[in-house]
């Protein structure tokens, strides 16, 4: 028997896919844009950056959420044991984490870039500037990923970090208004476990939702109005 | 194509499975270490030790067709390793209980206390000299050999020793750390 081409493997099953639903059809509409010459710039990558940056955040972050238990009540709890499991037993428990604590300060960077380039190259000119809207927010939804997940780990530097951003929510006048916010947030009248119980409900279900929402949002609106031209 | 040969493996056909392999390389070297991530760590303070006992009544003291159940400690929480298994118990599967027998014929056993049918936790049958399984009915004779069905195998052993007083034996076990 002739050994076949990869490419003959790949087309039978392509074929079999597309005589049941035009998936070539879909996926060449969703892929086949040209490019024009002036987005060849490095500084226009910034934004698919983000992206896999993105994705990456969310495959690491469903993986830590296998051995990550979000409880801290009692002494040690176990929100800080877990973590340390996690980064000392785990098998390759660190990597994992540790791609999610860097990819987390990369994110930042890539949005401050993207966002600079967008700012550069004049980008959020008319018809474009929903899509900048959608951008601030999400650039806002990032934020507030990294304030809930600084939190996790629990351990003194997570707590007292977070004290002092809620300290800072809470200062703001008048006091009724104030006291109000700090409580929403801690879940009561100290940073203690419910606090802990809000923001990692906020981290893993919440903002993962609304990110990708907005992700979908952001290129439907990128494919709508095309990359927009110099200046 | 006017000649009806078969294709042979030609230089495309070559390059096409070279990067057909670098593509696999470079999806299995991503997904690698995640398979290697969710391999389940053993807890910590996790560890295979022998584990004391307290009988109800010492080893010696037992008559022929005498039996007392025992239980693994849950301080810290700890259970014994099966020694050889059969039917549904395998070799180094866990049981949190035990039987420490004297048969008819004098032998001692010590038995795990789980059915090879499903695992069910077998009683002594105090009447018949048996050890009676709740779940589907199979016994079992106080050596650990298949009375009534639908039990496939005999009960799993324990390995054991005698402890440093009369009433305890050592069994091999685990503590499991959480």
């Amino acid at each position: 028997m002739a050994i076949p081409h990869p490419r003959d493997i790949q087309m039978a099953v392509v074929d079999w896919l597309d005589a049941r639903y035009p998936f070539t059809k879909a996926v060449d509409e969703a892929l086949y844009q040209r490019v024009p010459n002036f987005a060849n710039a490095f500084y226009y990558c910034f934004g698919g950056m983000v992206f896999i940056l993105i994705a990456v955040q969310l495959l690491t972050g469903i993986l830590l959420a296998l051995y990550y238990v979000p409880d801290a009540g009692g002494n040690p709890a176990p929100a800080y044991t877990s973590v340390n499991f996690i980064q000392n037993s785990v098998y390759l428990g660190w990597l994992i984490r540790g791609t999610h604590f860097w990819g987390a300060n990369l994110l930042i960077i890539m949005v401050i870039l993207h966002m600079a380039r967008v700012y550069w190259t004049g980008s959020y000119r008319a018809p474009r500037e929903l899509n900048w809207m959608v951008g601030v927010i999400m650039l806002l939804l990032i934020l507030a990923f990294s304030l809930t997940g600084y939190l996790l780990p629990w351990d003194t530097k997570a707590y007292f970090a977070t004290e002092v951003t809620i300290k800072l929510a809470g200062s703001l006048p008048p006091v009724q208004l104030g006291t109000f916010i700090k409580e929403i947030l801690q879940g009561g009248a100290v940073v203690g476990p419910p606090t802990l119980q809000r923001f990692f409900t906020i981290h893993v279900f919440l903002l993962p939702a609304l990110i990708v929402l907005l992700m979908y949002v952001h290129f439907r609106f990128i494919r709508a109005h095309g990359i927009s031209e110099p200046m | 194509m006017a000649d009806s040969k078969p294709r042979s493996f030609t230089r495309r056909t070559f390059i096409g499975w070279w990067i057909a392999s670098l593509l696999t390389a470079t999806v299995v070297t991503a997904l690698g270490p995640i398979l290697i991530f969710l391999w389940p760590a053993p807890a910590k303070g996790q560890k295979k030790t022998a584990i004391p006992v307290n009988l109800a009544k010492a080893m010696a003291d037992l008559s022929p067709g005498d039996a007392v159940k025992f239980d693994a400690p849950t301080s810290p929480n700890s259970a014994f390793v099966m020694a050889n298994g059969g039917g549904d118990n395998a070799p180094g599967d866990l049981a949190f209980g035990g039987f420490a027998v004297k048969d008819q014929k004098g032998a001692t056993h010590v038995f795990a206390i789980n059915c090879s049918h499903l695992g069910c936790p077998i009683g002594l049958n105090a009447k018949d000299k048996t050890f009676d399984c709740p779940c589907h009915g199979s016994r079992f004779h106080l050596d650990g050999t298949v009375l009534h069905g639908p039990a496939p195998a005999p009960l799993s052993d324990l390995s054991w020793k005698p402890g440093d007083n009369p009433n305890t034996i050592v069994v091999d076990g685990i503590v499991l750390g959480f």
